[in-house]
């Protein structure tokens, strides 16, 4: 069952230029580019029938950020990797394909900074609060500091 | 007026409704027990919803940030205070995630009491719901029932781990501590109890009016819908896709103890009433299996504090669904990244969805029906598309408004 799965997520990565890993039984990654993730997706979602989105990650990895797509189909993780440029954090949006990510994609945009081109709620705010300064790095990058934080929005608590 | 001029004015009425700096409520310590502070706008048109705007993160305390700088052990005990219904199962599943990581294998007997935990914790959060539903619904007696049945499961909860609601039974790598002699008896005699609840639960939810009008035919869902939104748990269960991590994807003893699945497929919240029931009679039965074919051996392999570099994602079923734990290590004292999903944060867009074309009167109990860590309704704003009239009501008030559009000869009785 798997390995028939994975047999054409290879093939389908390779089509993508994308670098299939086989992380543990059960569990694979696909690095991808950018601009190829939207097409690799839709290929998952409407021919090999992977529907389910777990969730997205976001993740700091220095000069860039990356996305964690997590996909599952009963027992197999597919995990979809990608990264945008901190310098241009603008990645395209899945919602159409997979109407599931909406959320998700707010989560990454308000933590991390992406912006997702075609996602229709990229203007609101899903977990900062609305006085979030706009020049505060956003808060699960490595360069914000908690401290900062508690300063900025008035949080300082006393003694601390 | 014309379908392209209503268009036109929904979206005029959403450019309105920009969120200002009156609607904040600043991060800060929330008692567990109130209902917790979640936010949604209803754009109507009379007494139909045709857009609802959600707005959440008022108690989002940065755990995750937070994590980044904590050991890993401190860690699992913060992830168990996540949630204070669901708490076991989030240790569960940020502890799977790192034993991914290391090399070592939990031992037999701590699965089994893994297990037992967790199906402890379906029981209660189940009945928890089951109240709630009554009291949105107006039948407080049910409420009253069902959350002094709520007492037996906690208590042996209590006698186990010496806690009601942090359990802090999780360790890395197996249990913290091992089940207390002869309890077998009483967790069975116990379930037997409980399993009788349930039925009795059912045939009132079956047969009772109040429950019957208010959940029959309210909140209905097609399965391509709830598939494509990414529902989990019972969301996704009630429309009759079978999604649950126990059977998908099995963990701690759930490949051991045999179990029923419960799916259904009337879609609607009485069929989620009963799917609840019917899950709860099920995780009492696997309990009573548990506890007589409990394995002896240790309970816990001791690891140290260093986990190796890597990453790892992990599943479980949590009461409400889904729980997503991805956790990355460069091989240090601290986490790298912790990501956590919330099964509430998946329903979300899936009860968006059902709310949709539904009346003012059924708002508490669609939002109740996906179980949200206490379904807040507290200071929602509504906005009539056809007046432009805004106004706002507190949770009271809204509940109220339901039982009077439901039952208005009923409506002096239920005043508080």
């Amino acid at each position: 069952m798997s390995e028939v799965l994975f047999q054409q997520l290879r093939n389908y990565a390779a089509d993508a230029n994308g670098k299939f890993t086989v992380l543990r039984k059960g569990e694979v990654t696909v690095e991808i580019d950018q601009k190829n993730v939207k097409g690799f997706i839709s290929r998952l979602v409407n021919d090999l029938r992977v529907r389910h989105l777990s969730t997205m990650t976001g993740l700091d990895l220095g000069q860039n950020i990356g996305i964690i797509y997590h996909f599952s189909r009963d027992k197999e993780m597919i995990d979809v990797k990608t990264f945008v440029p901190k310098t241009q954090p603008t990645a395209v949006s899945i919602v159409d394909i997979v109407p599931g990510a909406i959320l998700y994609e707010m989560e990454i945009h308000d933590m991390f900074g992406a912006n997702f081109e075609g996602n229709p709620w990229m203007d609101r705010k899903l977990l900062l609060p609305d006085t979030w300064p706009a020049d505060l790095p956003p808060p699960l990058l490595k360069s914000s500091k908690p401290n900062e934080i508690r300063k900025r929005l008035h949080l300082e608590v006393e003694g601390k | 007026m014309s379908a392209e001029d209503q268009s036109k004015r929904r979206e005029e009425s959403a450019g309105l409704m920009k969120y200002s700096a009156e609607n904040l409520v600043p991060f800060g310590p929330i008692h567990p027990a109130l209902k917790e502070p979640e936010y949604f706008k209803l754009i109507l048109e009379g007494e139909r919803i045709v857009q609802v705007i959600p707005r959440i993160g008022y108690v989002h305390r940065g755990l995750e940030k937070a994590a980044e700088t904590r050991p890993w052990v401190q860690n699992m005990y913060m992830f168990e205070r996540t949630c204070g219904i669901c708490s076991f199962v989030h240790s569960l599943a940020y502890g799977q995630a790192v034993e991914g990581l290391t090399i070592y294998e939990v031992p037999r007997r701590a699965k089994y009491i893994r297990l037992i935990i967790a199906e402890m914790e379906r029981i209660h959060s189940h009945l928890l719901w089951v109240g709630l539903m009554g009291h949105w619904a107006g039948f407080e007696t049910l409420f009253m029932w069902v959350w002094r049945d709520r007492e037996v499961v906690l208590d042996l909860v209590e006698a186990i781990s010496g806690n009601r609601v942090h359990k802090s039974m999780n360790a890395f790598v197996g249990v913290r501590r091992d089940m207390p002699e002869g309890m077998e008896d009483r967790i069975v005699e116990r379930m037997k109890f409980l399993v009788d609840r349930a039925r009795y639960y059912k045939e009132i939810i079956d047969t009772e009016e109040t429950m019957l009008e208010r959940t029959e035919k309210v909140g209905k869902l097609s399965s391509e819908t709830a598939e494509k939104l990414c529902a989990v748990g019972p969301m996704a269960r009630y429309v009759g896709l079978q999604k649950d991590v126990r059977l998908n994807d099995p963990y701690a003893a759930y490949d051991e103890v045999p179990f029923d699945i419960i799916i259904r497929n009337e879609a609607d919240v009485h069929a989620l009433l009963q799917l609840r029931l019917d899950e709860l009679v099920a995780s009492a039965n696997m309990i009573s299996y548990a506890v007589q074919h409990l394995p002896d051996g240790p309970i816990r392999v001791k690891i140290p504090p260093i986990i190796p570099a890597g990453e790892y994602s992990a599943h479980c079923e949590a009461p409400r669904g889904e729980i997503f734990y991805y956790v990355k290590s460069g091989g240090g004292r601290t986490p790298e990244r912790v990501k956590v999903r919330t099964p509430t944060l998946a329903n979300l867009p899936t009860a968006l969805e059902i709310l949709k074309g539904q009346t003012i009167a059924d708002v508490p109990i669609v939002l109740t029906a996906i179980d949200p860590c206490f379904g807040c309704m507290d200071r929602m704003s509504f906005l009539d598309t056809e007046t432009n009239r805004q106004w706002t009501w507190s949770g009271e008030q809204l509940r109220q408004y339901g039982i009077n559009y439901y039952f208005p000869e009923r409506a002096k009785k239920c005043r508080p």
